[in-house]
C-alpha cells in the first residue's frame, strides 16, 4: 500500500477541513457568513454624496456644518473662506438618509471604520471567540481523540492542526466580510482605500493571541464552559490590565505619587507586560485605519509614545504570551493520559 | 542489566508498569504492575481479566495513548519511540466516539487518510469496506443519526483502512447486534489469516474461546495467567505466567464452550472490583 511521505501535513491538512466541517455542523459558519452578507448588502444599498471637499492633501479646512446658522450666509461664508460640510449618506437605495457634517470620503472613511472596528473587532472576534472556545474541548474528549493520538502524528501536531484550522476558519470569514464590504463600498462609492484591508491580518493576530489562551483552557480543563467563560475573563482581564497602566502611566499628574508607587502600581505594570494587550491591538488597528479624523480616543498613540510606549514592543509581548501559552498546551497534552 | 527483547514479534512488554498518581481528588493507583507478554506475527492474543485489571491501560500503552512508567515496549519490531509504526496499526476501542458532524465516508478516508494511505487505494478502499461492514448505503450520511451498532461497525472500518499489521481490538462486540459480531469474528481470522496480528481485549469469554490463539489473564495490574486457549481451558491449567510458545500449526484442541470461562472465574472472584 502506497504511504503518504509526510504524516504531519496530511494531518495537518485534515485538521483543517476538520475544523472547517465542525464551523458548518455547528451553524457558526453559515451564521458568520449571515452577518457578512447582510453587511456587505448594507455596504452595496450605501451611497454617499457632498459637495464640499474638506481634505485637501492632509490638511484639514475649517467647516461647518449646514446646520449652523451661518451656514446660511452666503456673504459671511464667502468672506470668511470656511467650507460648509454638507455631506448626505443614504441607506437601502437612497430609503434612508442619514445627513453628516462630512464630505464623501471622510464618509466613507468612516463607514469602514464602524465596520471594521465595531462589527468585526469587538462583535465579530468576540462572538468567534466564543462559539469556537467549545471546539478544542470536543476534539480533546477521550472518546473522540483516542484513534487520532495512536496515528503516527505527535500530539503537538494534532493540538497545532486544529488550532490552525480555528484560524483558517477565522481568516475565512475576516477576508469575506472585510474584502466584501470594501468591494461592495468601492463599487458603490469609487473609493478604493486599502488601508480597509489592513484589517483582516490585525483581526487575525488579536484572535489567533486569545484563542492560544482558549486552547490552553482546552487542554488543561477540557471544558466548553470554562474555555468560553475563561476566555471571556481573561479577555477582560487583560484589557484592564492594559487600559489601567496606560491611564497611569499617561494620567501621572492627577494620580498621586503614593498610589503610583503602590503594590497595585506594580502588579498592573507586572501584568501589563506577561498578558496579551487588547486594547494596544485595537489601538493598532485604530491607528492603522486612520480612525483618529472621526473618534477621539482614551487612549492616544503621540501621548502613550511620549511617555515611553512602543507599539512593536507591545505586539511582540502578545504575541510572545500566545507563543507561550501554545507550547505550554503542547507539553500539557503530551503529558496527559488517555 | 540490558535485556534484548525479541525484535520478531508484533509486540513485547518487558516488565511494564504504569502508576496513575493520586491528587486531592483520587487515589494512587497502580494500573500495571511488572507485566511482561509477547505477541508472535500472525497471532490472535486475547486479554481478558476483570474491570479495573488494566487490560484497556495495557493497550492504550501499546498505542501511545497513555505512557508507561516503567518497562520497556517493543511495537511492530521496532523501538516504542518510532511512531511511523503506528500507521500500520489498526484500532477499536468501545467507547468510540467520532466527530458527529462526519460522514461515514469522511470517517473512514479520513482516518485512513492520518495512517498515510492516500489518493485512489484510499477512495477505493473506504468503499469496499463500508461495503464490508455493511455500511455502504449509509456512507454519505451523517454519523449523528448512527446506532451504538453502526458506531462500532464503522469503527471498525477505520481500523482496517489502512491494512494494519497489528489489529487492537478493545471490546470490540459492544453494542453489535448477531450479524455484526459474526462479521467481526470473520475479520479477526481473515487478518489472522493475512498473517497480521491481532490484539483481542474482551468479556465476551465465547469470542475469546473461538478466536484466540493464546490468552493472558490480567488481574489487578499483574499478569496472572497465559497461555493457549485450551491450556487455559484444561484440567490442569498453567500455573504462573511464564509464556508458552505459540501454536506452531494453529490446531487448537477442541474447547467445550465455557471451559475457559470456568478456568478463569476463580480469578476475577479474587479481584479488586
Amino acid at each position: 500500500m502506497k504511504r503518504h511521505d509526510s504524516p504531519r501535513l496530511t494531518a495537518v491538512v485534515w485538521l483543517v477541513r476538520d475544523t472547517f466541517r465542525q464551523s458548518i455542523a455547528h451553524g457558526i459558519f453559515a451564521v458568520l457568513l449571515l452577518v457578512s452578507a447582510l453587511s456587505i448588502a448594507t455596504c452595496l444599498s450605501l451611497s454617499v454624496d457632498g459637495r464640499a471637499t474638506l481634505r485637501q492633501g492632509n490638511q484639514n479646512p475649517d467647516f461647518i456644518s449646514r446646520n449652523e446658522a451661518d451656514a446660511r450666509d452666503a456673504e459671511k461664508l464667502k468672506t470668511s473662506g470656511v467650507v460648509v460640510a454638507d455631506g448626505r449618506l443614504t441607506l437601502a437605495f437612497g430609503a434612508i438618509e442619514v445627513p453628516w457634517a462630512r464630505d464623501t470620503a471622510s464618509a466613507v472613511h468612516f463607514v469602514q471604520l464602524v465596520l471594521a472596528g465595531g462589527v468585526a473587532d469587538t462583535l465579530g472576534l468576540l462572538l468567534t471567540l466564543i462559539w469556537t472556545a467549545g471546539f478544542l474541548p470536543s476534539f480533546l474528549e477521550g472518546r473522540n481523540i483516542s484513534v487520532l493520538l495512536a496515528k503516527p502524528a505527535p500530539r503537538w501536531v494534532l493540538l497545532g492542526g486544529k488550532y490552525l484550522g480555528v484560524l483558517a476558519f477565522v481568516l475565512f470569514q475576516s477576508i469575506v466580510f472585510v474584502a466584501g464590504t470594501w468591494l461592495a463600498i468601492g463599487a458603490r462609492t469609487g473609493f478604493w482605500d486599502p488601508t480597509y484591508l489592513l484589517a483582516i491580518p490585525l483581526l487575525l493576530l488579536q484572535f489567533s493571541i486569545f484563542f492560544a489562551f482558549s486552547v490552553l483552557l482546552a487542554v488543561w480543563i477540557r471544558s466548553t464552559v470554562v474555555c468560553v467563560f475563561g476566555s471571556i475573563a481573561f479577555w477582560c482581564v487583560a484589557w484592564s490590565m492594559n487600559f489601567g497602566r496606560h491611564i497611569m502611566m499617561t494620567a501621572g499628574d492627577m494620580v498621586s505619587t503614593s498610589v503610583r508607587s503602590t503594590y497595585l502600581s506594580g502588579v498592573i505594570d507586572f501584568g501589563y507586560w506577561v498578558l496579551p494587550k487588547p486594547a494596544d491591538l485595537g489601538l493598532l488597528l485604530y491607528n492603522a485605519l486612520g480612525a483618529g479624523d472621526h473618534f477621539g480616543s482614551a487612549l492616544d498613540l503621540g501621548v502613550l509614545e511620549s511617555h515611553g510606549f512602543s507599539m512593536l514592543a507591545s505586539v511582540l509581548t502578545s504575541a510572545a504570551f500566545g507563543a507561550f501559552a501554545l507550547v505550554a498546551s503542547a507539553r500539557m497534552f503530551e503529558a496527559t493520559d488517555y | 542489566m540490558e535485556v534484548r527483547l525479541n525484535a520478531h514479534a508484533a509486540a513485547v512488554f518487558h516488565r511494564v508498569s504504569k502508576v496513575y498518581d493520586g491528587s486531592w481528588t483520587r487515589r494512587r493507583v497502580v494500573a500495571l504492575d511488572d507485566v511482561s507478554l509477547e505477541i508472535p506475527w500472525g497471532e490472535v492474543f486475547g486479554i481478558v481479566g476483570p474491570n479495573r485489571a488494566g487490560k484497556t491501560t495495557l493497550i492504550k500503552i501499546l498505542l501511545t495513548i497513555c505512557r508507561p512508567t516503567d518497562g520497556r515496549i517493543m511495537r511492530l519490531e521496532c523501538p516504542y519511540s518510532d511512531r511511523r509504526t503506528l500507521a500500520q496499526i489498526g484500532y477499536v476501542h468501545e467507547n468510540l466516539s467520532f466527530p458527529r458532524y462526519l460522514t461515514a465516508w469522511q470517517v473512514v478516508e479520513g482516518y485512513g487518510r492520518m495512517s498515510g494511505v492516500k489518493g485512489n487505494v484510499l477512495r477505493q478502499r473506504t468503499g469496499e469496506l463500508l461495503e464490508q461492514v455493511g455500511l455502504a448505503d449509509r456512507g454519505h450520511e451523517r454519523i449523528a443519526h448512527f446506532s451504538k451498532g453502526m458506531t462500532q461497525r464503522l469503527a471498525l472500518a477505520q481500523a482496517l483502512v489502512n491494512d494494519p499489521k497489528l489489529l487492537v481490538l478493545d471490546e470490540p462486540s459492544e453494542g453489535m447486534d448477531l450479524t455484526a459480531r459474526r462479521l467481526l469474528r470473520d475479520v479477526v481470522r481473515q487478518r489472522r489469516d493475512q498473517g497480521a496480528s491481532v490484539v483481542l481485549v474482551s468479556h465476551a469469554l465465547d469470542d475469546v474461546e473461538q478466536l484466540c490463539d493464546r490468552v493472558a489473564v490480567l488481574c489487578n495490574g499483574r499478569l496472572s495467567l497465559i497461555g493457549s486457549v485450551s491450556e487455559l481451558a484444561g484440567p490442569t491449567p498453567p500455573c504462573g505466567t511464564k509464556p508458552t510458545p505459540p501454536l506452531p500449526d494453529r490446531q487448537q484442541q477442541p474447547v467445550v464452550a465455557g471451559a475457559l470461562e470456568t478456568a478463569i472465574a476463580p480469578l476475577y472472584e479474587g479481584a479488586i472490583a
